[in-house]
This record gives C-alpha cells, sequence and structure tokens, in this order.
C-alpha cells in the first residue's frame, strides 16, 4: 500500500451532455447523444457540419459577478465553471484561505482561446496590424484558464499548463498526482479544456479524419470522429488532507503511463506498441495487474486507424481477458474534446466507481471483427467498477493512460 | 545538452560567446520591421538543420521542430548516448514552450481565412499543435518513452526541466531531454509589438537592459536547449561527464491581472524558498542567480524586490541575467538551465550586457564574466500572469572526495 496516496474529492464538468456532474451522471446512463450542428460558426463551407458543441452555456451562471470575464475565452469559463463545481463539491467553497499556499492548479489546454482570436486574425489578414483589438489576445495561450482559475482563489501553489493535444487532460491528472506526492502541494485542482474553433474544426476536416454524421466508435462503418468541447476537472488531495477534514472522497487516482509512439505525427502505431507501454506504465504505477482492472475507458476516437490499434493494444496488455472486459468510448456521447478529452473521461470514470455503471458506447451497431472486445453498445450496464483503466492518445504519438479506483480505507486490497 | 541559440548552434558557441560577453541581439534579418518601432531581436543564424536531421524526417518539420530536434541530437551526442532499440523505452522529452510554431499557426489560419476551409493543406495540421516538436524529435531520434509539452508561457522550460527531474527520481524514465523553446514569427512579433510588450515602451533607444533603471521593455529572441537528464547511477556507471546536479525545484503562482505581473513579490519568492527547502540549502549557500529579468518594467521590479528579500544576509550571491544577452525567448529555460550548468561546471558566471545602472541592491555581474566557485547556482523563471519556477543546480561531488 502506497503512504502518499492521492484522493478525488470533487469532481466538475461542462459538456455537450452536460452542465454540472448530476446532469452528466443521469445522461452517460441514458447514453444520451451530444452531437449536433455547430452554430458557435458558419460551416457552410467544411466538409462537415456536426459538432458535440456546448448549447447555452452562459458563464454568469456558474462564475460569480464579482469575476470580469471580459479578458476570458469560451475555454477559460468552460475550465471555471467546471472548478468552481468541483470545489463546491470538495466542500471547498468559499476557498478557504489557509490553503491558498498549498493548492495548485495543472491544466491540459487545447486551443485556449483561440475561437476569439479567430476574427481578430482575419481582420489582421484583411486590414493590417494598426487596428488589431487586444482583448481577444489576452486570452489566447491556453496557459490563461490555469491563471484565472488561480487569480480568482488567490493561489499560490504550483501552476502548469501541458498541451500535448488529445491526451493533454489527462497527462494534467497524473502530474497533479505526482505534485502532491511530491508534497508540492495538498490540493491541486487538474484536468483539462477545450473550446470548438474554426482553426480546429478546419484542422481535422482537412485530415478527413471526421465522420460526417456522427462518431461510431468501434462500429465497423466508422468514419472518424466527432469534434467536441467542454471541460472536465478533478479536485485531487493528499489522503491525510482529505481525512483530516473529512471530506467526501469519491475514488483514487492510483496510476498514471506516459509513452510515445516514435512512429508518425498524426496516425497511430498499427503494433500499438506505444499505447501498450503507456497502459502498462499506468498498471505499474498503480501496483495492480491487468487481472484487476474492471473497466476500460478508451481512447476510442471512431478513427478507423484508431480504434482497430487501442483494440489491439488492449488484447495486448490484457490477453485472454481482454474479450471479457467492458470496454466503451463516451466520445460517442460528448465528442473528442480533444485537450480536455482526458478530463472529462475521468469524471466519467470516477461516475462509474461511484454508481456502479458502465458507461455505454452508442452509435455502435455493426461490430468490427478488429475490435471485438465488450464495447457496451447502446445502453449502460450495472456493474461494480473498483479500478478503471482510461486511456487517451494523440498527435505526436504522445499516450498517457491512467488508473482511478474505488476508496477503501485499507489500500483497496482485495 | 544542446542548444540552437542566437549566441551559436550547440555547446561550444553558445559558451564561448555567453562567457566572453557577446550579445545575440542584433536587427532582424528575418523578416520586414520598417513598420515597427522595434527592430531588434535574440535571433538564431546560421542554423542548418540538415546538419543534425534526416532528409527523410526534415521535410515534415516546421522550424521549431527542427531546433528542438537538432538540440535533441546534440543533447544525446554531448552525453555520449546512443538510444538504441533497448533502452529506447526508457529515454524520452520533457518540452516546454510558450507560443510553438506560431509561424504554421498563422499559415494554416492565413489559408483557412483567406481560401476558405477546403484549401487549407493537410499537411501543416500535425505541426500546428504544440507538442509536435517533441513528437518530431521523438520519431528522428526513436524516443518511446515519456514525452510531453508543457505550455505554460515564460516558465514553460524550466517547468519541464522539474517534471523530468521527478519522473527520473520516481523511476519512470532512465533519460530525458528536457528544456524547450521559442521561435519568433512575423505575426507573433506584430502581436508583441502591438501590444508594447517589446522595448522601446518609451520614447528612448530599444535595447535588452535586465534589471536596469533605463530598461523600456525587453527585446524578443528565439532559441531552444536541452538538457539531458538521467540518474546519477545511470551516468555514473557509463563513465558520463557529468555537468551538474539537479538538486531542487520549486513551482508556485500568484494572483495577477491577466497577462500581467502580480506586484507582491510573494509568489517568486516562493518559488525560490521551495527549491531551496528540497534542496537542503540556505539562501547563504546560494553561490549565483540567473534572473529571469528581461528588461521588462514590472517584471524586473517584481524579481529584484523578490531577490533583495530571499537574499538578506551577509552572503549574496551574484546574480545574471542573461537575457540581456538573448533576448526574451519566451520557454528560455533550456538555454538558461544549461548556462548554469556550464556555471557550475568551470566556475565562472557569465555576464548580464545592457545593464549600468542597476535597480537590485544585490551584487550583478555585469560588463565581464567572473571566475568564482559555483557550488549552488539558482535559475528562475517568472511568467506573465503570476506562474514563478525556480530550479536549484548543485556542484557534482566526485565520488571519491566523499570518503
Amino acid at each position: 500500500m502506497k503512504s502518499d496516496r492521492v484522493v478525488v474529492t470533487g469532481r466538475g464538468t461542462v459538456n455537450a451532455i452536460a452542465k454540472n456532474v448530476e446532469e452528466f451522471s443521469t445522461a452517460l446512463k441514458a447514453g444520451i447523444c451530444g452531437i449536433g450542428p455547430v452554430t458557435l460558426f458558419d460551416t457552410t463551407d467544411y466538409r462537415t457540419h456536426t459538432g458535440a458543441q456546448v448549447r447555452d452555456f452562459d458563464p454568469r451562471q456558474h462564475i460569480p459577478k464579482n469575476y470580469a470575464l471580459k479578458r476570458m475565452s469560451r475555454s477559460d469559463c468552460m475550465a471555471m465553471a467546471a472548478t468552481l463545481e468541483a470545489l463546491s463539491e470538495a466542500g471547498l467553497t468559499p476557498f478557504p484561505g489557509e490553503l491558498t499556499a498549498d493548492t495548485g492548479v495543472v491544466i491540459g489546454g487545447g486551443a485556449g482561446g483561440m475561437l476569439e482570436c479567430e476574427p481578430v486574425f482575419a481582420a489582421y489578414l484583411e486590414t493590417g496590424a494598426d487596428r488589431l483589438p487586444g482583448t481577444p489576445f489576452a486570452a489566447f495561450s491556453c496557459a490563461s484558464s490555469a491563471d484565472h482559475i488561480a487569480t480568482h482563489l488567490k493561489l499560490m501553489g504550483p501552476k502548469t499548463t501541458f498541451m500535448t493535444a488529445c491526451s493533454s487532460g489527462a497527462t494534467a491528472i497524473g502530474y497533479a498526482a505526482d505534485l502532491i506526492r511530491q508534497k508540492a502541494a495538498q490540493v491541486v485542482i487538474c484536468g483539462g479544456t477545450e473550446p470548438l474553433s474554426r482553426i480546429t474544426y478546419s484542422a481535422f476536416n482537412a485530415l478527413q479524419a471526421v465522420d460526417p454524421d456522427y462518431c461510431k466508435p468501434f462500429d465497423r462503418d466508422r468514419q472518424g470522429l466527432t469534434l467536441g468541447e467542454g471541460a472536465g476537472i478533478l479536485i485531487l488531495e493528499s489522503l491525510g488532507h482529505a481525512l483530516k477534514r473529512r471530506a467526501k472522497i469519491f475514488g483514487e487516482v492510483l496510476g498514471c503511463g506516459i509513452s510515445c509512439d516514435a512512429n508518425h505525427m498524426t496516425a497511430p502505431d498499427p503494433d500499438a506498441a506505444g499505447a501498450v507501454s503507456a497502459m502498462t506504465a499506468a498498471l505499474n504505477d498503480a501496483g495492480i495487474s491487468p487481472e484487476e482492472v474492471d473497466y476500460i475507458n478508451a481512447h476510442g476516437t471512431a478513427t478507423p486507424a484508431n480504434d482497430r490499434m487501442e483494440a489491439r493494444g488492449i488484447k495486448t496488455v490484457f490477453g485472454s481477458r481482454a474479450l471479457r472486459i467492458p470496454v466503451s468510448s463516451t466520445k460517442s456521447m460528448i465528442g473528442h474534446t480533444l485537450g480536455a478529452a482526458g478530463a472529462i473521461e475521468a469524471v466519467a470514470c470516477m461516475l462509474a466507481i461511484e454508481h456502479c455503471f458502465i458507461p455505454p458506447t452508442i452509435h455502435h451497431e455493426a461490430p468490427d471483427e478488429a475490435c471485438n472486445l465488450d464495447l457496451v453498445p447502446g445502453v449502460a450496464r450495472k456493474a461494480t467498477v473498483d479500478r478503471v483503466l482510461s486511456n487517451s492518445f494523440a498527435f505526436g504519438g504522445n499516450n498517457t493512460a491512467l488508473v482511478f479506483g474505488r476508496f477503501s480505507e485499507d489500500g483497496g486490497a482485495r | 545538452m544542446g542548444l540552437v541559440t542566437p549566441l551559436g548552434i550547440g555547446r561550444k558557441a553558445f559558451a564561448s560567446n555567453l562567457f566572453s560577453g557577446v550579445g545575440g541581439i542584433r536587427p532582424i534579418e528575418g523578416f520586414d520591421t520598417t513598420p515597427f518601432k522595434s527592430h531588434l531581436a535574440g535571433e538564431v543564424r546560421h542554423f542548418s538543420p540538415m546538419d543534425f536531421i534526416s532528409a527523410r524526417t526534415l521535410r515534415r518539420m516546421d522550424r521549431l521542430s527542427q531546433m528542438v530536434t537538432a538540440s535533441a541530437c546534440m543533447a544525446l551526442d554531448d552525453a555520449g548516448i546512443d538510444p538504441d532499440g533497448s533502452k529506447r523505452n526508457r529515454i524520452g522529452i520533457a518540452m516546454g514552450t510558450a507560443f510553438g510554431a506560431t509561424d504554421v499557426a498563422t499559415q494554416f489560419a492565413g489559408t483557412l481565412f483567406t481560401e476558405g476551409p477546403r484549401r487549407v493543406n493537410p499537411i501543416l495540421v500535425p505541426n500546428t499543435v504544440m507538442n509536435a516538436p517533441a513528437g518530431h524529435a521523438a520519431i528522428e531520434l526513436g524516443l518511446r518513452g515519456i514525452n510531453t509539452t508543457v505550455n505554460h508561457r515564460e516558465a514553460s522550460a524550466e517547468t519541464a526541466i522539474a517534471y523530468a527531474a521527478n519522473q527520473i527520481r520516481q523511476g519512470r524514465a532512465d533519460v530525458l531531454l528536457a528544456g524547450g523553446g521559442d521561435i519568433l514569427s512575423p505575426f507573433f512579433f506584430t502581436v508583441l509589438e502591438r501590444f508594447k510588450a517589446l522595448s522601446p515602451q518609451d520614447c528612448s533607444k530599444e535595447a535588452a537592459r535586465p534589471f536596469d533603471r533605463r530598461r523600456n521593455g525587453p527585446v524578443a529572441g528565439e532559441g531552444t536547449g536541452l538538457l539531458c537528464l538521467e540518474s546519477l547511477e545511470s551516468a555514473r556507471s557509463r563513465g558520463a561527464t557529468i555537468y551538474c546536479e539537479i538538486v531542487g525545484w520549486g513551482l508556485s503562482g500568484a494572483p495577477a491581472p491577466t497577462n500581467d505581473w502580480p506586484d507582491d513579490p510573494a509568489g517568486p519568492m516562493l518559488a525560490m524558498q521551495k527549491a531551496m527547502a528540497m534542496a537542503g540549502v540556505r539562501p547563504a549557500d546560494i553561490d549565483t542567480v540567473s534572473a529571469a529579468a528581461s528588461g521588462g518594467i514590472k517584471s524586473d521590479r517584481l524579481e529584484a524586490r523578490a531577490l533583495e528579500l530571499i537574499f538578506n544576509g551577509d552572503r549574496q550571491p551574484a546574480v545574471t541575467a542573461i537575457k540581456g544577452a538573448l533576448g526574451e525567448a519566451f520557454a528560455s529555460g533550456g538555454m538558461r538551465a544549461a548556462a548554469m550548468a556550464l556555471s557550475i561546471h568551470d566556475d565562472i558566471v557569465p555576464p548580464t550586457l545592457g545593464l549600468t545602472s542597476p535597480i537590485l541592491s544585490l551584487g550583478v555581474v555585469n560588463s565581464a564574466l567572473r571566475k568564482m566557485k559555483v557550488t549552488y547556482g539558482l535559475v528562475n523563471a517568472c511568467a506573465s500572469g503570476g506562474t514563478f519556477a525556480t530550479l536549484i543546480f548543485g556542484k557534482m561531488v566526485p565520488p571519491e572526495s566523499i570518503f
């Protein structure tokens, strides 16, 4: 048993199917699809027109009036909304002054303030540099989400941002747990945030990696991913600190594994060597064997290459048991939220542990022989979930796997 | 260490210019600066990527990726490590960048907004993400271990080094190339210039003057630097030259106005205090400080106050600010950490160029290098928005002298 255990005491999310954790839990159990027409910007000239957009998101319903929204991007606002929800669930509202020096923020970023900067850049191309409005650029960097959170709560602990494309959120959670184990912080607000933007939308369109309708993870007829947006935040805390303040503990971060394909910038390594190495490293870090995993939250983007590679990787790591472990892709409901994906999926994993269910893979109809796993198609399943593996694979060959567990005082021996 | 900098390519050229007080700031050659008030930068020149990178991968790389990959090649070569089959799963990269490939991003967006989404070039897409340089370097060198990219403004590279050091301590990797870098590009420079982030912010002459009373904003810079980090046992077992040991690090934040600096020096002080606590040293033990100071009006004042409050005893460190030679290269921590490693290994401290009238009451090394024993050196990073990182490096005691 590890003496330096890291527990989850709060969760928050904004995504296409929920604006808080309770709604998210309900929607995951019901297998709700958040994919529809994108209305944030005009998609007329694009190859595809759908996305998992967060609809009717009003930052003011989440962020108190004393914090100015003027210099915050949509991405920053979603991160802040999820943070405030997670802190409230953790019983840290209003934020205790005595904790500010010992509380850190680690965010996984993506496009950051791109959505707001795009019209400014378009204007620059037309009229030149003389009249660039400054406000949108204030929130351009994806580091600004962590900065706003820390400034709003007056935090002085470690603060940083990871940007490893589609694995940013998971990498941020892994490092946040490390900071607590190093005793660099008692509490860390961690997760990821990602807005839809024209640049990202056109990039994935140009790569022809997007399904024109909706993504169908692990399905024989899958054509690609559906882009999504949102934020997912966890409050991580040292076990000692959480017990001392009698916080409700939702689960435990058991391990993190990171690897690189070193094969191709965008295409996954068909041999799945990098994915296998990340999953194995995460299980080793957690000190558990593949037999102890009850559920795998797949990266499951629904691109032909990813799903085939991931199924192969899971079979390599889990051997004969691979076909009996439930594996699902929540991206079928919330789309691929890129920098936020690993973090929103971490929230889904915590809910699966708490409410004893496996979220479904929706839109999965035609089985693909190359992906013949137990994919929990269509509807959620009741099950005791004590140990979860969550995969995030990214451009650049950046793979991150996280292991979460149900909390028990004795370290979960069973 | 591997370096692609305004002071030269590779350790020897970098060290020779840095320690002899040759600056890298000159009139910009990379693009036309006629419309701007600022015309100077620390630009990387005479960089020939073909010297380091295979033709097959080179054509897929953007300029920052080329610089990072070249730095990675040089770092492994300098360390005497051949990343062959058996070892490569345990060798990786922790990279820091503040803005990434701004040249590719503007090229991609330029097509999108002038010709429409059907005309954008898919070949550019992989290089628009911040983790592209670390990904390209991993592909070129076959590095399959931990690979990550920190993207938090001016503290990106120091944070990446702290991240890497911790991963090695945890036993999750044998060797990590850690550091970072950023590049200059026309649109990025335009944004910095239009928002008055650069010297001259007044009517006086454009120049980088760290900690100087006449400072009027930083001069932009670019460059990459990666350090090869490995466990002591691993380095000793293969008889490697050890420049120094990473003995401590500290990360902190402070409430700050958006993209601006806090007034209260508590944030940078906390990062230094945490790093010293981890290293088990007191302020009096620190021989030299590589300050983050760049000539920024608020940021230099903030760091000067923090240094004065930390180092208030009888024995004070010799402070240097090498952004006077490099310019503000944003994720500059790889280059600055390399400079500190050389200071400790060779017992010399580089000069602060551009400083004549200091605002800092501590002793600053200016005009010429100082020869002095350097046992502990501290490297500071201060990022706008209130993020701070401190690294402490220590002299490696030869194993026989322990007894």
